[in-house]
């Protein structure tokens, strides 16, 4: 492990650590505009990171230690997952980390955690949104992988920073498969961020959540760390569209101004995707649970229909 | 004569084997000695003690082996034995039923064997095992008794109805020896005999889709089920299929001349095996202790044990995250090798086939996806909350032999992941996987350098206060959502493969159907393969037998005239043919 | 003559096409699916007009007008002014498959057609490239997705739309496989026919549905019920006695 291996791995961490909460209050705002309100300051999120952090944790008499340390491995996970996609600089090549599948379960880690302490307190809202949460992304589990699998026949590579590299080098303008696979990956935003159709991030309404149900018991600092791992997984998710449909402004070499440039070309496009995201989300109705297999359905037709125009094409 | 010897050869497959069984034996034995003696099983400890030996020394010797006589001689004696422990409390009713649904298909699967041995034999003219690779005379047929021979034994879907059944009715140790080990030895079987003989793809395409339907159907019947002993069967059928997709992949890419990618998966499955065999016998285990602490399998009935056995809890907590394939533990590395396997049948050069492995892809994805949601079941329900029944408030830890047979395991979970890279590398293979022990000591640096940061820089006030209960007064357990609700939703979406009729029943005061007089509600649950599969083939047999019995009456007089009858039908055969 | 980003754009067209078809088989409310129809033959054209300017041959540039007019601008408000008299506004109801099956069954048909055609017409040399190849093997398939979307719905306005999605998958084939001349004649032909197709199925549609209609609007006038789901005034009064006096058994 090299020096600039450990650079990489610090600046990318820290990136994902305290930019992910602007866009979660960014796609909040653009909702807001949508709805002809005015919305919650962009900081907001900041804000309210801040203040749970200074208030007290309260915990159920039901609780475990499942309660207890769900908040720090589900942050943990985030942690190591950010090392493995690369939002501004690229790493040079390396086995250490990216490998996609990895990144994937360290994702399945935080969730499954997340699962249990939903449990936990013994209440009736958190198993339900253990139970949903667990139905939802075993569904949309087959759709995730045969993305993934349809990015690594484009790229001839499982390693998430060699792929980006691969976007970086090559010189079509614009990979038709890729432009497909960016769709369910987009598909894939949404179902794992728990936005609308599939989950509504803004109630607290016992038919319509899911997230916020199985982290209804969390509070103070456990809290804002489950709101935190939260908003990194979806910038991380975002960054792999980003950075695989439009790696322009990537960079491979670390002196000042080329990171700077990266950091300035790596907002722009993802306040573009974020707006997309509110966009989308205002557009359309929070569907039923029993709907959602359709919808996955075609995600998954959609995903299928790339690998076989990659294999057969 | 010569040919029917017992002898023996240890090579690198069956020593790798034998340290599977050796390992798990060792647990499980650690285990038994406080289990047996806790158990209920008055006066017949002795016996379960001498059989379990007996079992376990027959499996290593039937991987032992190197003819085919002394591997069936074997075999049967580990199927006699397992049967007697499975019979070990003979007089509950449903024990007697699952032992004899076990003794029959046990014996099904060697009459195969039997079969395909003879073939064999046939073909080599000899019974050594090791002169099948000589011979370009075994046939596919031969192949498709050996397939369905170990699939049997193994429990793949079709023939897997008797691990739901046998698993509940035995002892907690045997269960796990027989989930975590003999299993195995029929993967053991099917993996040295398929690769000595001339293999064809078409055998590959068996394995993968086998494997593939295995997997999923088992995950998704052990969903629906609340017996936390037949949730764990379910779930050895779901891991059976994935070590079969593991193995149908090294068929079909060693065909196709990928020979890296076919080492990769070949690996990835016999890794997957042992791995298999010490989470599900752990997992098994610790379900022996607390069946043993509640009185009861069922998951319904138990709840809010971590507090009152908080290192079984633990080690449970392990053996689910291994087997829901979550890193940095074992079950994640052998899964993720399959999964790099899939990743690289882009390079087959047959888009049918490629079809094939990435349908079967989405599929495994949606497997392993499943089994971390019931497991989240399984350790959510069981351990966390509030007791569910009064057994359940009174549970108490197990005693210290019953944790430290599976403390070695849950620790070998564990070792086994987070330095499977090392392991790798000491045996000599270089896997493109990743370093999982930079994983794992990043993911507890940065776990504790979290809770270090939290403990300095956040509110350190703490409160313990009642759950919210939607202004309940006193929350109490009938709140809390249970196991069958929890798997609800998926069974719901997948029930075109439960196979569930909701039949409802209304009666209205009016013709309109408005003003609603009384109603029935009924949740049918068909057992799909035993309705449609195993009960028309033994209603068949009963006919054909009832036949047979007419004809064999006791009659001291009719047997005379069959004798006749006969010499006269020889005599014929020999005028015609003369 | 086949330059790269004709081949993406043509790629990406071919797939936008196949996935409207999907969102065919699976939408549930009847105007999302006109209007996904819409987008499917605009797509269409897009595709024609595509191919005219890679090479230049007039009669493409005529179809790409003809599908554009006719398919994305006349069929879709003419459909949607029926909808707006008939008052359906979904078919929720499927037969023999459900979506998802119907997904499924439609990706394990797309292997199929590519690999019967693969063995089939691999030696006619009728393809001079992969594109055209992918091109025919999706139009076959999108005549399949069609019918299945023709034998899993119920209302006749949604099998008129699985004809036009098979027409459409027609054309797709065409585009890709005819000679040009015949090709049009063929097209204007095949059109004509879906419309007066069109135009009497869904004639006969109102007529029988209005009739229906008007007994909604009256149904206490009438003495006979014609569905189970009308309200007669027997039953109301039926019902009235039962909440005055529930004790009483009804007669």
């Amino acid at each position: 492990m090299n020096i600039t291996l450990l650079l990489y791995g610090l600046l990318n961490v820290l990136f994902v650590l305290f930019a992910s909460p602007l866009f979660i209050s960014l796609i909040k705002k653009v909702k807001a505009y949508a709805q002809k309100r005015k919305g919650p300051p962009l900081l907001q999120t900041y804000y309210n990171l801040a203040k749970l952090m200074k208030k007290e944790t309260i915990y159920s008499e039901n609780a475990s230690w499942i309660m207890r340390i769900t908040p720090l491995v589900n942050i943990a996970a985030l942690l190591v997952a950010s090392l493995f996609v690369p939002l501004i600089v690229i790493p040079q090549p390396t086995d250490l980390v990216g490998n996609v599948i990895l990144f994937l379960y360290l994702l399945a880690l935080a969730k499954f955690f997340m699962a249990l302490s939903g449990l936990d307190a013994g209440s009736t809202f958190g198993g339900m949104g253990s139970s949903r949460e667990m139905a939802i992304s075993a569904l949309i589990e087959p759709v995730i992988i045969v993305v993934f699998a349809a990015l690594a026949f484009a790229f001839k590579t499982i390693n998430i920073p060699d792929m980006f590299r691969e976007a970086l080098t090559s010189n079509v303008l614009v990979n038709p498969v890729l432009i497909l696979i960016s769709t369910s990956i987009f598909i894939v935003i949404i179902v794992e961020s728990s936005r609308v159709p599939v989950d509504n991030p803004e109630t607290h309404l016992e038919l319509t959540m899911i997230h916020e149900a199985m982290i209804l018991e969390q509070s103070g600092k456990n809290l804002a760390m489950m709101e935190l791992s939260n908003a990194m997984k979806q910038l991380l998710l975002m960054g792999i569209l980003i950075n695989i449909l439009f790696p322009w402004g990537l960079t491979t070499e670390f002196t000042a101004t080329s990171i700077l440039i990266s950091v300035g070309a790596f907002l722009i496009k993802a306040v573009i995707v974020a707006v997309i995201i509110g966009l989308f989300e205002s557009s359309c109705a929070k569907s039923r649970l029993f709907r959602l297999p359709g919808l996955f359905g075609l995600a998954l037709f959609l995903s299928i229909v790339t690998l076989i125009i990659e294999v057969f094409a | 004569m010569p040919s029917l010897q017992f002898s023996f050869l240890i090579d690198r497959l069956s020593a790798f084997f034998i340290l599977l069984v050796s390992v798990v034996s060792v647990a499980v034995a650690i285990y038994s000695v406080h289990y047996v003696e806790h158990g209920t099983h008055d006066g017949r400890k002795n016996l379960i003690v001498s059989f379990m030996n007996i079992f376990i020394a027959s499996m290593v010797l039937v991987i032992a082996s190197s003819t085919m006589f002394s591997f069936l001689f074997f075999w049967e004696i580990m199927a006699l034995s397992s049967f007697l422990l499975v019979m070990t409390d003979f007089e509950k009713k449903e024990t007697g039923k699952a032992g004899m649904f076990y003794f029959v298909m046990t014996q099904l699967s060697t009459v195969f064997l039997l079969f395909a041995f003879l073939f064999i034999y046939n073909a080599t003219g000899t019974f050594d095992i090791q002169q099948i690779r000589a011979s370009p005379l075994v046939t596919s047929v031969a192949f498709v008794f050996l397939f369905v021979g170990f699939g049997i034994k193994a429990g793949i879907i079709p023939f897997h109805k008797w691990l739901p059944y046998a698993h509940p009715a035995s002892p907690s140790n045997i269960s796990a020896l027989m989930s975590g080990v003999m299993i195995k030895v029929a993967v053991y079987g099917l993996v040295r005999f398929v690769l000595l003989m001339p293999m064809e793809l078409w055998w590959g395409i068996l394995i993968l889709v086998a494997g593939t339907v295995s997997a999923i159907l088992g995950v998704i019947y052990a969903l629906k089920e609340h017996d936390i002993k037949r949730l764990l069967a379910y779930h050895s059928i779901e891991n059976i299929g994935i070590i079969l997709i593991g193995f149908g992949l090294y068929v079909i890419f060693a065909l196709s001349g990928l020979q890296a990618v076919a080492t990769l998966a070949l690996i990835g499955a016999l890794f997957h095996t042992l791995n298999h065999a010490i989470f599900k016998s752990l997992l098994f285990m610790t379900s022996g202790s607390l069946v043993n602490a509640t009185e009861t399998r069922n998951i319904e009935d138990m709840g809010g044990l971590i507090k009152r056995m908080p290192y079984t809890a633990l080690l449970f907590l392990v053996g689910a995250v291994s087997i829901s394939a979550l890193p940095p533990f074992n079950g994640f590395v052998s899964e993720l090798m399959i999964f790099q396997a899939f990743f690289q049948s882009a390079f087959l050069g047959n888009p049918a086939l490629e079809m094939l492995l990435i349908a079967s892809l989405a599929v495994f994805a949606l497997t392993s996806a499943l089994a971390a949601a019931c497991f989240v079941k399984a350790f959510g329900i069981t351990f966390l909350a509030l007791p569910r029944s009064e057994e359940a408030k009174k549970a108490k830890e197990s005693p210290k032999l019953m944790l430290i047979g599976p403390a070695i395991l849950a620790s070998l979970c564990v070792a086994l992941g987070v330095f499977s890279f090392q392991i790798f590398g000491i045996l000599g293979f270089s896997f493109p996987i990743p370093n999982m022990l930079l994983i794992g000591s990043l993911l507890t640096g940065l776990f504790v350098f979290a809770w270090l940061g939290l403990r300095t820089t956040a509110m350190k006030k703490e409160r313990i206060a009642e759950t919210w209960g939607c202004g309940i007064t006193s929350q109490n357990s009938k709140m809390e959502y249970t196991a069958s609700g929890f798997s609800e939703p998926i069974v719901t979406i997948l029930k075109s493969i439960f196979r569930t009729q909701k039949k409802s029943e209304r009666t209205y005061f009016d013709n309109e159907k408005v003003i609603f007089k009384s109603g029935k509600a009924e949740i049918h649950l068909m057992k799909f393969f035993e309705e449609r599969l195993y009960l028309p083939v033994a209603n068949f047999v009963r006919k054909v037998s009832l036949i047979v019995n007419n004809l064999q009456r006791g009659d001291v007089d009719l047997h005379v005239a069959y004798a006749f009858a006969t010499i006269v039908v020889f005599l014929l055969i020999i005028w015609w043919f003369a | 003559m086949i330059i790269a980003p004709f081949q993406s754009i043509a790629q990406i067209l071919i797939v936008l096409i196949l996935a409207a078809a999907a969102i065919i088989i699976v939408k549930r409310d009847i105007s999302s699916l006109v209007k996904t129809y819409a987008a499917q033959s605009l797509l269409l054209s897009l595709m024609a007009a595509l191919l005219f300017v890679e090479t230049g041959s007039i009669p493409l540039l005529f179809l790409a007008i003809i599908i554009f007019v006719s398919k994305t601008i006349i069929i879709p408000t003419f459909m949607t002014h029926i909808l707006k008299k008939l008052n359906i506004k979904r078919d929720v109801e499927f037969h023999f498959l459900s979506p998802m099956k119907s997904l499924f069954a439609s990706v394990i048909i797309i292997v199929f057609v590519y690999v019967s055609f693969s063995r089939l017409l691999a030696e006619l040399n009728f393809f001079n490239s992969s594109l055209f190849f992918l091109g025919a093997t999706i139009g076959i398939s999108i005549v399949f997705m069609g019918m299945i979307v023709i034998f899993t719905r119920k209302q006749t306005i949604t099998n008129v739309v699985g004809y036009l999605t098979m027409e459409n998958g027609v054309v797709l084939f065409s585009l890709f496989l005819t000679e040009l001349p015949l090709l049009v004649e063929v097209l204007i032909a095949v059109d004509l026919i879906m419309i007066t197709l069109l135009a009497t199925i869904l004639a006969f549609g109102i007529d029988s549905t209005i009739e229906e209609f008007h007994n909604r609007l009256n149904p206490f006038q009438n003495t006979r019920k014609l569905s189970t789901n009308e309200t007669s005034h027997d039953d109301f009064l039926r019902v009235q006695s039962f909440l005055e006096n529930p004790n009483k058994e009804d007669k």
